[in-house]
C-alpha cells in the first residue's frame, strides 16, 4: 500500500485540524454564527507589553506617527565640509596630455603670435600661486591635465606692460592702476592669476587679497587702531594671514632684500635682516601685525637706504596688488563700532591702505619702483549692489577718457538717489602729476574673439573633452551661445559631454 | 407618411433649427441636383418640396401629402424618390452615391500630387449637418471627404465640368484660401520684424545680417537665459539652418517664464528668418519652429486644489 506521506517534502506530517468533528472543549457552547469552524478562528495573541493600553492612552490607529530614530548619521567633522567645498584640484590623470603646449614664460607673455593659445603654467610657479589663493574652487581647473589659462588680447597687452615695467626702456617703473570689471564669468579672476603668474615670472613682489568680502563680513578679529585714532580699525588676523601668503609666495625675492630703513616702532625689525624674516615677525605675533605690514610696505616702496645702512639696500622690484571682490569694499561693513554703529569699509585701516593707493602719491609715485595694481570686482561671492560705485566706475572711465567732471558728460549720479560721498572720494582719483604714475583706469572684460575661442576649444579637443571636429560653425556656434565668446561659458559648453539621444 | 416615423420627426425639427441663409443655399443646390434624379415616378413632387423648404420658419414633413385625385392611375404602392428613403440619413447616402458614381466615371483621369491640387475649404462637420438636415457620424463625413479630396486631385488642367460643378457644392460660403497676404518685407535698413508668443510671454524679433551676436532686452544671451537649454531653443532656428554666424538678433520679450521667453524668441526668429529667406520654410518646418504651440495654463476649477487636483479626502 502506498504511504499517504509524500517522502520528498513531508508536507503531510503538519496535518490540518479536524474540522468534521471539533473536539467539545476546543468550541464554545454558544450557538455558532459562521459556518466554518471556530477551531480556524485566530487565536489571540497573550497581552504582552506593546499591546498594553496604558491608562488615557490613545487607542486610535497610529499610523502617521513615526517613531524616533534615536540612532542619527554622525555628522563630518568640523571644517571638513568647508575643505571639500574650497578644495583646489588642479590636475586631472584622466584627461589627456596636450602635445606640445607653451608654457608660461618671458618670451610667451608677450608673443601676439600665441594669441587664441592656452599655456600651462609652470609647474614650480604653482606652489606660490597657490599659496596666494590665486586658484578658484570653481574654475574648472580638475578636468585638464595640467592648468593652464588662454592668452587673450588683454593677457598680452597686459604682458607687455609687465615687460616694459621691468625692463630698460623708458616705461621702466611705471604704475598702472586698474579696476576690472565685466559681466559674470568672463574671465576677471583668472586675468588677475595670470597678472600674479606673470609677477611671479618677472620677479616681483606679489601682494593678494583673494576675498575681498571676508575683510568686511564680520569673520576675522578687529580692534580699534590706537587710542588716537578710535574710528580706525585694525584687523590683525586678516594681515597676519596677508603676511603669511607674501612671505610664502615671495620667497625667492624677499629673502635676498633685507631691511635698510628705520623702524622706531617696531623693535624686532634688526638692521640687516632679510624682508622675509621681517614678515613673518607678523606672522608669528598677529598682534603686530599690522606694524610689520607698514614696514615691509614701507621698506619695498623705498627707493634709497636712510643714511647708515646703504651697505644693506638693494634696489626694490615693482610690486603687484590684485583685489577681487572690490565692490565689498564699497559699503558698510558687518562690523559694529562700540555704540553699536556699523562700521564703514573705508574705516578698516587694510581696505583703507589699499584703496589709498589708486590715489595719486603726493610728491612721489604710490609705488615709487613701479608696479601694477589690478583690483577686480565679483560677480561669483555675493557682492553688494552699490549703486555709488556703479557711477563712481563710469566717473573713472569719463576720467581717464579725458571728460572734465565739471562739463554735463561727466557721468553723475541721478538726483535725489542716495549715494555714498566716501565711495565717490575714494576713487576720484585725478591726472597724477608724476610722470612715471599711469591714471587709474577701468577696463572692462568682454568676450573673447573667434580665434580665441577656436584655440580654446581645441584645447578642449585635444585634451579629449570636446569630442567633435572644431570648425568655424562649431566655433561660430558656441561662440554666440556663450553670449559672445564670454569664455566661463564657453569652458561649460566646452566641457559638456553630448550624449546621442 | 413621413409623420408616422421617429425618424422623420427627427428630420423636421432639425430643419427648424436651421439657420435660414444655409436653408436657401441648400434648396438652390438641391434644385440642380435634383436632375440627377430621373426616373422616379413622384419627381414633381419633390421638386415643390425642395422649394418649399427654403422656409426655415415652417415645419415640413419629411414629404407633402400625396393627392391621390392628381394620378391618373392609382400604382399598386406609392415608391419614394429616393431608393435611401427609409435609411437614416437619405440625403447624405445619396450624396455619397452620387460622388462615388462621379468617382467612378472619371477614375481613369490623370491626377496630380495632393499638395499640387487646388487648395479647398469643404464644409465642416456642423456645417454640413446643416447642409443636409441630418445627423451624420464623423466617420462616414470623413469618408465623404476623402472621395471628395480624390475628386480634387484629377488634373485641373483636363477636370470635367460635372466634378468641378460637383465639388463646388461641398464648398463653404466664402472663399478662405483666396485672401493672400501681402508678403512681409525688409524695411529701408534691412531689418526683418518678426512675433512669436509661447505661453504667457511675447517676443518681438529684428533680425539684420551679421556676425551672429544676440542681444535681448539690451543684455546679452548668457545673462538673459543663465540656463544653456533657454539658449539652445532661442536661437534654434538660425542653429538649424546654419545660419547663427549670419545674423544678428535684436530682440524684445516680455511676460511669462524664462522658458516662455526663450521659446517665444525661438517663434520670433524664425518668422523673421523667413522674411530674409522664404525658401528655408521647409527646412524651419522640420527643426519645429513654424508650427505655434498655442497651449496656455489650464484654468483652476471651483472645487478643486489646481486645475485638475482634488482635495485630499477626509473620513469625515
Amino acid at each position: 500500500m502506498v504511504s499517504p506521506l509524500c517522502w520528498g517534502c513531508l508536507t503531510l506530517l503538519r496535518q490540518a485540524p479536524r474540522t468534521i468533528l471539533p473536539s467539545p472543549t476546543a468550541v464554545s457552547q454558544a450557538a455558532a454564527f459562521h459556518t466554518s469552524a471556530a477551531i480556524y478562528a485566530r487565536v489571540p495573541a497573550p497581552r504582552g507589553r506593546d499591546s498594553a493600553v496604558g491608562y488615557r492612552r490613545s487607542t486610535s490607529a497610529n499610523i502617521k506617527k513615526k517613531r524616533k530614530v534615536s540612532e542619527r548619521a554622525r555628522p563630518p567633522p568640523v571644517g571638513e565640509r568647508k575643505a571639500l567645498r574650497k578644495r583646489i584640484v588642479l590636475s586631472n590623470p584622466n584627461a589627456l596630455e596636450v602635445e606640445g603646449m607653451p608654457e608660461l614664460s618671458e618670451e610667451t607673455m608677450v608673443d601676439s603670435r600665441l594669441r587664441g593659445t592656452v599655456v600651462g603654467l609652470p609647474v614650480p610657479m604653482l606652489d606660490q600661486l597657490r599659496a596666494v589663493q590665486a586658484f578658484k574652487p570653481k574654475q574648472g581647473w580638475s578636468i585638464f591635465r595640467r592648468p593652464g589659462t588662454v592668452l587673450r588680447r588683454e593677457t598680452l597687452e597686459m604682458g607687455r606692460l609687465f615687460e616694459n615695467i621691468s625692463g630698460e626702456g623708458e616705461d621702466r617703473g611705471v604704475v598702472i592702476k586698474r579696476i576690472i570689471s565685466g559681466q559674470r564669468k568672463s574671465g576677471k579672476s583668472v586675468h588677475l592669476l595670470q597678472a600674479m603668474a606673470m609677477g611671479f615670472i618677472k620677479k616681483w613682489v606679489v601682494f593678494t587679497v583673494p576675498e575681498a568680502g571676508e575683510l568686511v563680513s564680520a569673520t576675522n578679529s578687529y580692534a580699534p587702531l590706537s587710542d588716537e585714532n578710535p574710528h580706525l580699525y585694525v584687523q590683525n588676523e586678516a594681515t597676519a594671514a596677508l603676511l603669511s601668503r607674501t612671505a610664502a609666495a615671495n620667497k625667492a625675492v624677499l629673502s635676498k632684500l633685507r631691511v635698510s630703513q628705520h623702524h622706531p616702532t617696531l623693535s624686532a625689525a634688526k638692521p640687516g635682516m632679510t624682508l622675509e624674516d621681517l614678515a613673518k615677525i607678523g606672522v608669528q605675533d598677529p598682534a603686530s601685525a599690522w606694524t610689520v605690514f607698514q614696514a615691509l610696505w614701507l621698506e619695498l616702496t623705498s627707493t634709497s637706504a636712510v643714511p647708515g645702512l646703504e651697505k644693506n639696500f638693494t634696489p626694490r622690484p615693482p610690486i603687484l596688488v590684485t583685489v577681487d571682490g572690490l565692490a565689498h569694499w564699497m559699503t558698510h561693513s558687518k562690523y559694529r563700532s562700540a555704540q553699536f554703529e556699523p562700521i564703514h569699509a573705508h574705516d578698516l585701516v587694510f581696505v583703507r591702505h589699499f584703496l589709498s593707493l589708486l590715489k595719486p602719491g603726493q610728491d612721489k609715485p604710490t609705488l615709487p619702483n613701479g608696479g601694477a595694481l589690478l583690483y577686480a570686482t565679483s560677480t561669483t561671492t555675493n557682492p553688494p549692489s552699490v549703486y555709488s560705485f556703479d557711477v563712481a566706475l563710469k566717473q573713472v572711465a569719463a576720467r581717464h577718457a579725458g571728460v572734465d567732471p565739471s562739463s554735463p558728460e561727466f557721468p553723475q549720479p541721478e538726483a535725489y538717489s542716495k549715494t555714498d560721498p566716501r565711495v565717490f572720494e575714494a576713487l576720484s582719483s585725478p591726472k597724477p602729476t608724476a610722470a612715471k604714475e599711469g591714471m587709474l583706469e577701468h577696463q572692462v572684460l568682454g568676450g573673447v574673439t573667434r580665434d580665441e575661442a577656436r584655440g580654446f576649444l581645441e584645447y578642449f579637443a585635444r585634451s579629449g573633452l570636446l569630442r567633435e571636429t572644431i570648425n568655424d560653425e562649431l566655433v561660430g556656434e558656441k561662440w554666440t551661445l556663450a553670449g559672445g565668446g564670454v569664455i566661463g561659458e564657453l569652458e561649460r559648453l566646452g566641457r559638456r559631454v553630448r550624449v546621442a539621444a | 407618411m413621413g409623420w408616422q416615423s421617429a425618424n422623420s420627426m427627427v428630420h423636421a425639427l432639425q430643419s427648424i433649427r436651421s439657420p435660414r441663409h444655409l436653408r436657401a443655399l441648400l434648396s438652390r443646390r438641391s434644385t440642380n441636383s435634383a436632375h440627377t434624379n430621373t426616373g422616379a415616378s413622384l419627381s414633381t413632387h419633390i421638386q415643390t418640396w425642395n422649394d418649399a423648404r427654403g422656409y426655415a420658419t415652417q415645419v415640413q414633413p419629411a414629404a407633402p401629402e400625396i393627392n391621390f385625385e392628381k394620378f391618373q392611375a392609382l400604382p399598386a404602392r406609392i415608391i419614394p424618390t429616393s431608393p435611401a428613403y427609409f435609411s437614416g440619413s437619405p440625403k447624405f447616402i445619396d450624396h455619397s452615391l452620387r460622388l462615388e458614381g462621379i468617382l467612378a466615371k472619371y477614375a481613369s483621369l490623370p491626377t496630380v500630387p495632393a499638395r499640387e491640387a487646388p487648395r479647398m475649404a469643404w464644409f465642416r462637420l456642423p456645417q454640413f449637418r446643416e447642409f443636409v438636415g441630418e445627423p451624420i457620424p464623423t466617420k462616414k463625413y470623413k469618408g465623404l471627404l476623402r472621395i471628395l479630396q480624390r475628386l480634387n486631385r484629377i488634373d485641373p488642367a483636363i477636370t470635367p465640368r460635372e466634378v468641378r460643378d460637383t465639388l463646388n457644392d461641398f464648398l463653404r460660403p466664402g472663399n478662405p484660401y483666396d485672401i493672400k497676404l501681402a508678403p512681409r518685407t525688409l524695411d529701408e535698413l534691412g531689418r526683418a520684424r518678426g512675433k512669436g508668443k509661447r505661453k504667457a510671454s511675447h517676443a518681438v524679433v529684428h533680425l539684420v545680417e551679421g556676425e551672429g551676436e544676440v542681444l535681448i532686452n539690451g543684455k546679452s544671451l548668457t545673462e538673459a537665459f543663465p540656463r544653456v537649454h533657454d539658449r539652445e531653443s532661442a536661437t534654434w532656428a538660425l542653429r538649424c539652418s546654419s545660419r547663427l554666424d549670419k545674423y544678428n538678433v535684436w530682440a524684445r520679450v516680455k511676460g511669462g517664464g524664462t522658458t516662455g521667453q526663450a521659446e517665444a524668441i525661438t517663434l520670433a526668429l524664425a518668422r523673421a528668418l523667413l522674411v530674409h529667406e522664404p525658401a528655408l520654410k521647409p527646412i524651419l518646418r522640420r527643426a519645429g519652429v513654424i508650427t505655434v504651440d498655442p497651449r496656455r495654463v489650464e484654468r483652476k476649477k471651483p472645487g478643486r486644489k489646481k486645475a485638475r487636483k482634488m482635495p485630499t479626502w477626509v473620513k469625515r
